[in-house]
Formats: structure tokens, sequence, C-alpha cells
């Protein structure tokens, strides 16, 4: 199958691979896995005043997957988190000319960053409720 | 939808072995040579080609305890290579996937070690993927689809994670 030069770009040179510590509180950390092909991607943010100050991915699987995952980061890098919420499958699909055999690679990547935005999330609500009880309040 | 085993004539078993999908292939192949009917109209060779093109086809899907296993699954009502979320390959959970993510970092530690230790995590491995086999065949053999689908889920990444072992062996 041939790749686009934008999926093979970030294969070949995929951005922000590695890891945030996934104990931090302002790091969110989305695993999501594609059971037909063994697929599995980790995405994790870290967030600073409801922004998205970083972003780092590891995916195993197809050029695609990781183009996906690849390009998300860059994009959420920057963004607000409840902006980040918005990015949809067909916006990755796009950008990366993903053929429709490859749309569920692109599915992946937005139930990644999702997955990540919502683990933030809970962090959070549960600081502020730990916090509260220490308070009192 | 088609079903391999009845094509082949035989029975919906995961208690088969090679020999017999070996034996009830080439039967159905002997039964359905176009040879057999050469001097038959061009329709009928036709036909004939036709259906030892589903032999063949069957076959391939038979042909490795695996391939037996998933076809009893999609026979079931649950397709493997389908990503539906109520009758393709069920999610493995959240638990499974980060230590598929975790054994990935582990291959690199074990390259880095050297002396037998990418043997030694090849070797776990590809036990683990023969017991996720085990127990899908366990499954099956008491009714239960579901959970054989998710044991050959939970195969299927472990063979993922085993070529990519064994391209940091070669």
């Amino acid at each position: 199958m041939a790749y686009s030069e934008k999926v093979i770009d970030h294969y070949e040179n995929p951005r922000n691979v590695g890891s945030l510590d996934k104990k931090d509180p302002k790091v969110g950390t989305g695993i999501v896995g594609a059971p037909a092909c063994g697929d599995v991607m980790k995405l994790q943010i870290k967030v600073e005043d409801g922004v998205i100050v970083d972003a780092k991915f590891k995916t195993y699987g197809c050029g695609s997957a990781i183009a996906s995952s690849s390009l998300v980061t860059e994009w959420v890098k920057g963004m607000a988190v409840d902006e980040a919420t918005k990015i949809q499958n067909k916006q990755i699909a796009e950008e990366l000319s993903l053929p429709p055999v490859k749309i569920h690679c692109s599915v992946l990547a937005e139930d990644a960053i999702k997955a990540a935005i919502e683990d933030y999330q809970r962090k959070q609500q549960a600081e502020a409720s730990a916090a509260e009880e220490a308070t009192g309040s | 939808m088609d079903d391999p085993f009845a094509i082949l004539g035989l029975p919906r078993s995961a208690d088969l072995g090679r020999a017999d999908v070996d034996r009830a292939y080439f039967a159905a192949l002997e039964a359905a040579h176009p040879d057999k009917v050469a001097g038959g109209d061009e329709a009928a060779r036709r036909r004939a080609e036709l259906a030892a093109a589903r032999i063949n086809e069957a076959y391939r899907a038979l042909r490795t305890p695996v391939g037996r296993l998933e076809t009893l699954c999609r026979l079931g009502g649950i397709d493997l290579d389908s990503s539906d979320p109520k009758r393709g390959a069920p999610m493995p959970d959240t638990a499974f996937l980060t230590e598929m993510i975790e054994r990935r970092e582990a291959i690199e530690a074990a390259r880095r070690a050297g002396a037998g230790a990418l043997e030694d995590l090849r070797d776990a491995v590809e036990d683990e993927a023969d017991e996720a086999v085990a127990q899908a065949r366990r499954a099956l053999a008491g009714g239960d689809v579901a959970a054989a689908a998710r044991a050959l889920v939970r195969r299927r990444y472990l063979a993922r994670l085993l070529d990519e072992i064994e391209e940091a062996m070669s």
C-alpha cells in the first residue's frame, strides 16, 4: 500500500516519541489498542494552567498509527485542554491522506488523546477533593 | 457467510488436527477437480474452478490451529479481523495494553543486557501465546465464544510482540 508523503515523514521522523512521568498530577496518560491488528498506542500530555505544554507518545503499530499519534502530539502542544478534546479522527485522516483501510488508525489517535485528557481530569478532580478534605471545607 | 468447515466437509471442531484438515482438503479438491469435467461444457468447467477456489480459501483459513479457532469464533459471531465494537475483536483491558507497552520497553533493555536475555524474553512470550491458544480452545469447547475471542486477541498482541523480539534478535 502506498503511504502519503506526510505519513512517511512522521514515520521516519516521529515527533515527540517518549514518555512523561505518569505519576505526575499534571500528566494525563491514554493507552488504547486496536484489537484486530494488535496495535497499541500510549499518548501522554502535560498540562499547566489549562494548556497542554508537552505531549509524548509511544506507538507500536503500522506506519499510519505511528504517524497519527505523532501528528496529534504535534497538534496539541500549546493547545488549551478544551480545544484538544475537539480533535476528531477526520481531521487526522485528512491531514495524513489516510486511505479508507487505515482510518481506524486515526480513530485510535483520537481515542488516545481523549483518554489522556480524561485521565488528567480524573487526577485533577482527585487532587481537588483531597485538598478539600485536607482543609476540612 | 462461508463456512470453511462445511466446504471441506469437516465438523466445526477445535480438536481437528492438521492431518484431518489436509485429508479433507485433498478429498474435496479431488471431487471438484476441473479436469474431471474437462469434457463438459464451459459453464461446468467454470463452476468447477470456482469450487476449487473456495476449497483453497477454506483450506487457508483452517490449516493452522489459530486459523481454526479464529474461524470458529467468526462462525460464532465474533470476527477478529473486524474493529466493530459489537461483532469485531474485543478490546483488551488497559492493564494488558500497558503491559504490552512496558514489554516493548523491555526488548530494548534485553538487547542491551545481551547474553541470552532476548532469547529468554522470546521463550516467555512464546509460552504465553501458546497458553492463550490453549485457553481459546478450552473456551470454545465450553461454548464460550466471547472468552475465546478475548484469548485470541491476546494471542495477536503476543504474536506482534514476538515479531518485534525476533527482529531485535536478528
